[in-house]
């Protein structure tokens, strides 16, 4: 299945009452903008699974939007024949996001500081800025020959975490 | 996200609703606020009280509102952002160039 029914068919086996995910969960769409909140509504929906307050899968979702959205534009070029693939996990003490696309990628470590009093005005540019925000960690891999791939990192709060963590052993 | 419009007077205040996010709430905003510049609204408040989030688009589209708006001597300005959208406008560093206000009747008067 691609497209619409895609995401329909992934939003039905989400929204389904008691249903069951498990700690690792990957999704791949067609490249296209409008499945953003999709991934959006699914990273809310899972961190919130994880036990994040409200706010900090608020966060995670806002950051995984940010990602998806430069995979599909610079990414992928908004090639539709492309796919952006979001795989999410959890463990004992993270939540980990990887979003892949299948483009040239571009240089993530030199974008402009969006709060210099010089690129205030400008209409575009925060979206790395947001990613780094909004987690508490963001690494940029170049793979050859496939694409580039951003993991976002995010620590789950220590009333979150497993009865096996470390914070609930001590 | 949804837009309604009313008048006070020479202001227009747009009451805002819902998210302002790429390939949507960006483009109804753009839509709502060129609408009044083109009919020549010169005093424009943008009511975010009921916005929930926004994203590096619906940013980037409040600021290029307010660049529209300086160009065809407007003016327009920001009241009631509350939650994740003040954080938002902190955090960028946007109400440097924003005048913001929690009270509609303060907002009115500042034209």
């Amino acid at each position: 299945m691609t497209g619409h029914r895609t995401a329909d068919a992934v939003r039905r086996i989400w929204a389904r009452p008691g249903s069951r995910v498990g700690n690792r969960v990957r999704i791949r769409l067609n490249s296209r903008i409008v499945y953003v909140d999709l991934v959006h509504e699914m990273t809310e929906d899972l961190a919130r699974r994880a036990r994040f307050a409200k706010s900090a899968a608020l966060d995670l979702a806002l950051a995984v939007r940010e990602a998806y959205i430069n995979a599909v534009k610079h990414g992928n070029q908004m090639d539709e024949s492309k796919s952006v693939e979001v795989e999410f996990e959890r463990n004992e003490s993270r939540f980990r996001v990887w979003i892949r696309d299948q483009g040239q990628g571009f240089d993530w470590n030199h974008t402009a500081d969006p709060r210099e009093a010089i690129n205030l005005d400008r209409t575009s540019g925060r979206g790395i800025f947001f990613m780094k925000n909004f987690v508490d960690e963001v690494s940029f891999h170049r793979i050859k020959g496939k694409g580039t791939e951003v993991l976002l990192e995010k620590n789950l709060q220590p009333a979150a975490r497993g009865p096996h963590s470390a914070e609930a052993k001590r | 996200m949804k837009a309604s419009v009313r008048h006070q007077g020479k202001v227009t205040i747009v009451d805002l609703s819902g998210k302002i996010t790429i390939g949507d709430g960006d483009i109804k905003l753009r839509e709502a606020v060129n609408a009044l510049l083109d009919e020549g609204r010169k005093a424009v408040i943008l009511n975010l009280k009921g916005v929930s989030y926004m994203d590096s688009a619906g940013i980037g589209e409040l600021v290029a509102c307010y660049k529209r708006a300086a160009e065809k001597g407007a003016k327009l300005k920001l009241l009631n952002p509350g939650g994740k959208v003040q954080d938002l406008l902190i955090l960028t560093r946007l109400q440097e160039i924003f005048e913001i206000f929690r009270d509609e009747t303060d907002a009115l008067n500042s034209f």
